[in-house]
Parts: C-alpha cells; structure tokens; sequence
C-alpha cells in the first residue's frame, strides 16, 4: 500500500511537472536554444522519473517488491557518485567556463550546474547500477 | 562469490520471480545472486536457503 501511495504520488509530480512545462513552452514567444536545452533537460529527468515508477509498478504488480535491499544499495551508490560530481563541479565549473567559453559563471549559473550535473550522474549511476552494474 | 541458488531453483522447478517472491526480493536481485554479481545480506541469504530447503553454506561458495 505504501509503496503504491509513493509511486501515484511520483505520478502526480510528474504530470505536474510536464503540465506547468507545457505551459511554459505555450506561453513562451520566440523560443530559444536556451528554453529547447533547459525543456529537454526537465524532459530526460522526467522521463528517468517515469521509468522508475514503471518498473516499481511493473514489479508490485507482479506480487514483488517495489524496491530491495539492493536496489536500496543501488540508490545510495548512485547518490554517493552524484554527490561526489556535485563537488566536482561546484570547484570546476567555473574554471572550466573560462577555459573552453573565456567567460565567468554567476554564483546562480554555478548553482545550477551543480544541481544539474549531480542529477545527471544519479540518473546515469543508478540506471547503470540497477540494471548492469555491480553493486556489491 | 559463487552461489548454486540456480541449481537448487532447478532441483524444485522454480523461476526466479518465484524464489523472488518466496524471499521477498526483486527478480533481477535473484538474477544478479546467480551470476555472482550481488552479495546479499545475511537476512537475505538465510531467507533464499530457507526457500530452497538447504542451508547458506551449501548454497553460497566463498572464494578466498
């Protein structure tokens, strides 16, 4: 029960976050590469979202568990290795802007590249992790 | 570390996703298990060997 409860709340955000991205994308005039970059980042997270919450669901629906002690484990090792891209970032960005872009980051330009990066590499750890990965 | 939970499976004509639901578990858990990809806990094994009517040293091979 607590896990279907968790997954149709997972739906709901979802959908929230799709519709108010519908919205965004009606309302917005001439759309840029800026707005195609930042809804296609809102879409993979969402999608990696979606993808979780079917799998849970394809499993409780089958009498198992939604989640395991290992999945459990999985989901903790991604958080470390998304945790660890966090920090990278956080000191790198900058430098990195000025190297490649020859331009400084704004404290908020690195805030949202750390949020970004470290999401990113979750997604990619966890997804790996879960289904190849060894996670002993 | 090696486990013979596939050949025990075998032995009583059970799929994964029935030791699985037996134990309590995911079926890619009991996959992972059989391939040596996963060390469970000690809940875990108990719980699989229990299944499987045999005990955790007949059915997990450690390997120094």
């Amino acid at each position: 029960m607590k896990d279907k409860l968790g997954i149709f709340a997972g739906i709901g955000i979802a959908v929230s976050v799709l519709v108010t991205l519908a919205f965004f994308v009606k309302s917005a005039g001439n759309i840029e590469l800026s707005d195609i970059a930042s809804t296609g980042i809102v879409i993979t997270l969402v999608a990696f979202a979606a993808f979780v919450l079917w799998d849970r669901l394809k499993n409780i629906n089958k009498g198992l568990p939604a989640t395991d002690e290992r999945l459990v484990q999985v989901s903790y090792k991604a958080g470390y290795y998304g945790f660890i891209a966090a920090m990278w970032s956080a000191v790198g960005s900058n430098p990195l802007a000025g190297i490649i872009w020859n331009i400084e980051l704004e404290g908020h330009h690195v805030a949202a590249v750390v949020v970004l990066v470290s999401a990113f590499v979750f997604v990619a750890s966890y997804l790996y992790l879960a289904r190849k990965g060894d996670s002993k | 570390m090696k486990t013979r939970i596939k050949e025990f499976r075998a032995r009583y004509d059970l799929t994964q996703e029935d030791l699985a639901k037996m134990v309590g578990a995911r079926r890619e858990t009991i996959l992972f298990l059989e391939k040596g990809k996963y060390n469970p806990s000690l809940k875990l094994a108990h719980n699989i060997a229990k299944a499987l009517k045999t005990t955790i040293d007949e059915l997990f091979i450690f390997e120094d």
